[in-house]
């Protein structure tokens, strides 16, 4: 495939998802190595809060992006940094419109926010959009190596479920600014202040945001889910399952890769095991066959590092630039 | 003829006074009254959490607190203080 066909045929935000210990990590960053090779700038990203891309590169990468080659950067999503990072601004905001004393008061209530459940899933959620705002100008194409199936798919559904909470809150708080601009006839500058509720402001752009992504994630001429299992039984019931939902929520797979398939000069002791593995290969292809399928190799050692990504990032060319 | 005209515009604004107190402001405080209510249900779905009811996207809520932080206190106390919802609907309707 030469360089303008990947341009051309590739999506801007390529996802891969999983069963834990699968190999997602290996083959984003396989993918990606693949993607800078033919000029495509990219970026991998990790959303996983155990991240090891920076371990698969053997490359130090942090919350902040990191060059890792030509045409290739690299981040991991740091839940507690974004999180920190959020609430700074909510305070300095805070500032300028209130009293000293009464942020004080408030502090409390913004650490109880901090710790409930999904503020570290909002967190790398807000981030995530953020990357994908930036595609276009800075980078071309996005390759995110996301979290063990049952995390991402929440992280990608997260839009639709809190568009339609958000979208409920707008109308309640226009519904009272209807009744308060009715008592305010008699009060010009009250009724102006109505008007530019902030209130309202801040919930429709969060909605906007959400929308944004949600539009983003099912536009299949954007982006593109592939699946990285092994030939075994759970992995395959598992990403079935996964599939089958993501088509719920609209949001297209394009491939699946089945990773450390085991050659046939592995050997006597493996054989058995290749033998099973060829029924469950069989199982994949007719299950799965409207979809690309790339096999990876089982390799004699563990993949680290630009040299070992660089034999595996051509074999990622059938999952399409 | 101009202290007539200016005797005059005083007691225009009499009546006007008059008028707003007797009619309109009574009127309107039911309105307002109502439209505090919703924005008082509205704060327990924006920060129900502070109180203890779980809020699923308590983290976004975050970002209106600077609105709301003048009016948080205030509200914690009222909507842990009522008793009688019934009672507050009908001192709405002006029945006392």
């Amino acid at each position: 495939m030469t360089s303008t066909e990947v341009k051309v045929h590739m999506k801007r935000f390529t996802f891969f998802g999983g069963k834990g210990g699968t190999g997602k990590t290996s083959c984003a960053a396989a993918y990606s190595l693949f993607l800078a090779s033919k000029g495509v700038k990219t970026l991998v990203v990790s959303t996983d809060p155990a991240h090891s891309l920076a371990d698969a590169f053997d490359k130090p990468i942090g919350f902040q992006t990191a060059q890792l080659g030509d045409r290739l950067w690299g981040i991991e999503i740091d839940a507690e940094v974004e999180a920190r990072k959020y609430m700074k601004a909510v305070q300095d905001k805070m500032l300028d419109l209130v009293s000293a004393a009464i942020v004080d008061e408030i502090k409390r209530q913004i650490e109880i926010a901090y710790m409930s459940p999904g503020a570290e899933e909002a967190a790398i959620f807000d981030k995530f959009i953020e990357l994908m705002e930036s595609v276009g100008e800075t980078y071309d194409a996005i390759v995110f190596d996301t979290a063990p199936t049952g995390h991402t798919l929440r992280l990608l559904t997260l839009p639709e479920i809190l568009g339609a909470w958000i979208e409920h809150l707008i109308e309640k708080r226009k519904k009272a600014m209807d009744l308060m601009k009715l008592a305010a006839r008699y009060d010009k500058p009250l009724a102006e202040r109505i008007e530019n509720d902030p209130i309202i402001k801040t919930l429709s752009a969060r909605r906007d945001k959400f929308s944004l992504a949600r539009r983003i994630l099912t536009d299949p001429q954007e982006s593109i889910f592939h699946f990285v299992l092994n030939a075994e039984k759970l992995p395959i019931l598992e990403t079935a399952r996964a599939v089958e939902l993501l088509g719920r929520h609209g949001i297209a797979v394009g491939g699946i890769v089945v990773n450390k398939v085991i050659p046939p000069e592995a050997g006597s002791f493996l054989e058995k095991r290749r033998l099973s593995q060829e029924q469950y290969l069989r199982e994949i292809r007719t299950r799965f066959a409207s979809m690309k399928i790339v096999e990876l190799p089982l390799l004699d050692d563990d993949i680290q590092g630009m040299e070992q990504l660089g034999l595996l990032s051509p074999l990622m060319e059938d999952l399409g630039g | 003829m101009e202290k007539v005209l200016k005797t005059l515009r005083k007691w225009w604004e009499v009546f006007v006074l008059f008028h707003h107190g007797t009619f309109i402001d009574k009127r309107m405080a039911v309105v307002r009254k109502e439209a505090f209510d919703i924005n008082d249900n509205l704060m327990l779905l924006l920060f129900g959490d502070f109180l203890g009811i779980p809020n699923p996207v308590s983290y976004y809520m975050l970002e209106l607190l600077p609105y709301v932080a003048d009016d948080l206190e205030t509200w914690e106390r009222r909507i842990q203080n009522r008793k009688f919802i019934i009672a507050e609907k009908a001192a709405q309707y002006d029945f006392d």
